[in-house]
């Protein structure tokens, strides 16, 4: 049975449907990815499972108990923000001990078990040497370990995660993301991660959903949702440069910049779609070679190429080639709705 | 060969700085500096209203002031009507800054009826008052009559009235309570602004972390506004300890000097009394104690602020 299922789950606010109508089970020890552009819901959703915003409509249930009308302290839920929240003016120790502090009676602690609670959470995220600094004077990082620990302090049944790692340099997100992982691995607890960074969202999901519009677009692993998008939406928004989109006049198709590579490298062509493309400008990326340029008879529509530097092909600028993408990885979408559907017959397919 | 554009004077930094500047310096300068240095020469002279000659005399303003008995207690009178009004008021500003900050119908109407005690001019508020304690018309005895409190009888009094600004106690009540009605909006404005600038994250997290209106309150909520809190004591103490205008307009100080304040005596020994040196002498006493107040509370405000 999954730990937290939330059903025709609504928040309006006034004119504006946040979220409207989610549906959604999130099984124990699972690290769940809700990402989707700015404005698409993730946040209030979240903030609806911590209890900290009422749904308009809908119901949210842990662990079997419905905590619809629950405030936060009765739904065993923990949260991290985006800023952190850390308490300026406490040190480390007394922010990590305010949660246990606060629900003293309810778990019946003695300031014995608090301060033992605190040291050990702390270890565990090696930063007991901080116990007496004040959040002025740690690092990003630590901050970030601070404001886990206080959320792990309680053992809560879900740990709720709003952008996290947003406020952390470059260098430091990706050391960051992997020790998140791991710490979410080894500790077993159920995480909700929001993201708007679908690089997040795609090194930490067990699952990620995808949200636009208030609405979930898509649910499944990362990969299942690179490699099989449901809808347009999830085709486009996943991948960086993100999936080129021609119309035909019956409906849409799409195919990744890295599966849109020169015919001569093609290993089966006799499988792949073929095109008369047109190179506008290649930018030199390291590893890969971004090319951008048109397609025949799409002169209005840029599509991009992502070649592998260490593959042996003259790309020269204001040139013509044929260029080739695997049938297989050519997706189409229904032109009204945007929803997947599946490949026309070869024979209905105007070649361009 | 480099372009040389043409330099205006208010291309540069120095020049516009001071621009800026000078009207606050000037303000100081004329309304604060002048009357100040003026005071202080005066404090150290035999000036009066009849012979305007200032002739050096050293301390003996001051020790003629300190030896006066009247002068004590007007001292002490001073600085107990502060203390004691501003526990009041730090006590009412934060219930109120707390529920002005709460989401209630009519919030913007009570706020408004709220602000109106700080926007009304001093003195034609304190005519309000005046009517209001006054010895026989007092509508508030007119109120305890009726409930039967007063007249024959009555728990609080037999006679008709309290005389609020008559009896020595009651008179005293009604000043510090006037003082109170009158500063509260201004330190309850203060310490809004410093509740409403907490982050909402960090209220949020104290919800989350299960922390309930008192814990939030005690241990967040007002730590976080402590430094703007020593703000507003700062404003409300130093605004009331040169007042004078309250107990000028209620009670001219009396009954006896159970209600002279240093401001009120100062002015009624130098201008009412025409002894304008003793009368900047009582005056100076107060800047001293004023002058350690305002580095004491700032620098608490400052350390509060940077941990």
């Amino acid at each position: 049975m999954s730990l937290v299922q939330i059903s025709g789950l609504k928040k309006h606010f006034d004119t504006v449907r946040a979220v409207d109508g989610v549906d959604l089970d999130i099984s124990e020890g699972e690290f769940l990815v809700i990402l989707g552009p700015s404005g698409c819901g993730k946040t209030t959703l979240m903030r609806m499972i911590a209890g900290l915003e009422k749904p308009t409509e809908g119901a949210i249930a842990i662990g079997g108990a419905d905590v619809t009308a629950l405030p936060p302290r009765k739904r065993g839920v923990s949260m991290v923000f985006q800023s952190y929240a850390l308490y300026p003016h406490m040190n480390v120790f007394n922010n990590i001990a305010f949660p246990l502090r606060a629900q003293r009676r309810e778990k019946k602690l003695d300031k014995r078990m608090i301060r033992q609670k605190v040291e050990s959470t702390a270890r565990l995220l090696e930063i007991d040497m901080l116990l007496d600094r004040r959040p002025r004077q740690l690092s990003g990082g630590q901050r970030q370990r601070v404001a886990i620990a206080r959320a792990m302090v309680t053992q809560p049944a879900v740990l709720l995660l709003d952008e996290p790692l947003s406020n952390l340099d470059a260098k430091l997100r990706a050391n960051a993301r992997d020790e998140l992982k791991d710490f979410q691995r080894s500790s077993n607890i159920t995480a909700v991660f929001v993201t708007h960074d679908q690089i997040e969202a795609m090194g930490l999901g067990d699952r990620i959903v995808v949200m636009s519009e208030g609405k979930i677009q898509q649910i499944g692993s990362p990969q299942h949702i690179y490699d099989d998008p449901a809808n347009e939406f999830v085709a486009t928004f996943l991948g960086s440069p993100s999936m080129n989109i021609l119309s035909v006049d019956g409906c849409r198709f799409g195919f990744r910049p890295e599966h849109f590579l020169p015919k001569t490298l093609s290993d089966k062509p006799e499988n792949s779609r073929l095109f008369h493309y047109y190179v506008k400008r290649v930018e030199y990326l390291g590893s890969d070679r971004l090319v951008y340029g048109y397609v025949q008879d799409h002169e209005d529509e840029l599509t991009l190429a992502k070649v592998p530097s260490n593959v042996r092909a003259s790309l020269d600028v204001e040139s013509d080639y044929e260029f080739a993408v695997r049938d297989s990885d050519i997706k189409y979408f229904d032109k009204q709705t945007g929803l997947r559907i599946p490949a026309p017959k070869r024979s209905e397919v105007t070649y361009s | 060969m480099s372009l040389r554009l043409p330099a205006f004077p208010f291309d540069n930094r120095r020049v516009v700085g001071a621009l800026f500047l000078a009207p606050a310096l000037l303000y100081i300068l004329l309304i604060v500096g002048f009357p100040f240095l003026l005071a202080i020469a005066f404090g150290f002279s035999d000036v009066t209203v009849g012979n305007t000659d200032l002739n050096f005399v050293g301390f003996r303003n001051f020790e003629a002031v300190w030896d006066n008995a009247i002068f004590r207690q007007v001292f002490e009178t001073t600085i107990r009507f502060t203390l004691i009004s501003q526990v009041f008021i730090l006590l009412f500003a934060n219930i109120l800054a707390i529920i002005f900050t709460q989401d209630f119908t009519g919030k913007w109407f009570a706020r408004f009826i709220f602000i109106l005690p700080w926007a009304t001019p001093v003195s034609l508020a304190m005519i309000g008052w005046l009517w209001m304690l006054d010895t026989k018309y007092s509508p508030i005895d007119y109120l305890l009559l009726q409930t039967g409190f007063l007249g024959p009888g009555g728990i609080l009094s037999k006679d008709r009235n309290l005389f609020w600004l008559a009896s020595p106690d009651l008179a005293q009540i009604s000043v510090i309570f006037v003082q109170v009605w009158r500063m509260t909006p201004l330190a309850t404005v203060i310490l809004m602004a410093g509740l409403s600038s907490i982050p909402t994250d960090i209220l949020d997290q104290a919800e989350v972390d299960g922390s309930r209106f008192m814990r939030t309150l005690l241990l967040i909520k007002l730590p976080l506004i402590l430094p703007i809190m020593v703000i507003a004591l700062l404003f409300s103490m130093i605004t009331m300890f040169g007042d004078m205008t309250v107990v000028y307009v209620l009670t001219r100080g009396g009954p006896v000097d159970y209600t002279r304040v240093l401001g009120l005596y100062s002015f009624q020994v130098g201008i009412e009394g025409g002894n304008l040196a003793q009368g900047a002498a009582i005056s100076l006493f107060a800047f001293p104690l004023l002058l350690a107040m305002a580095i004491f509370m700032l620098r608490t405000a400052s350390r509060a602020e940077v941990r």
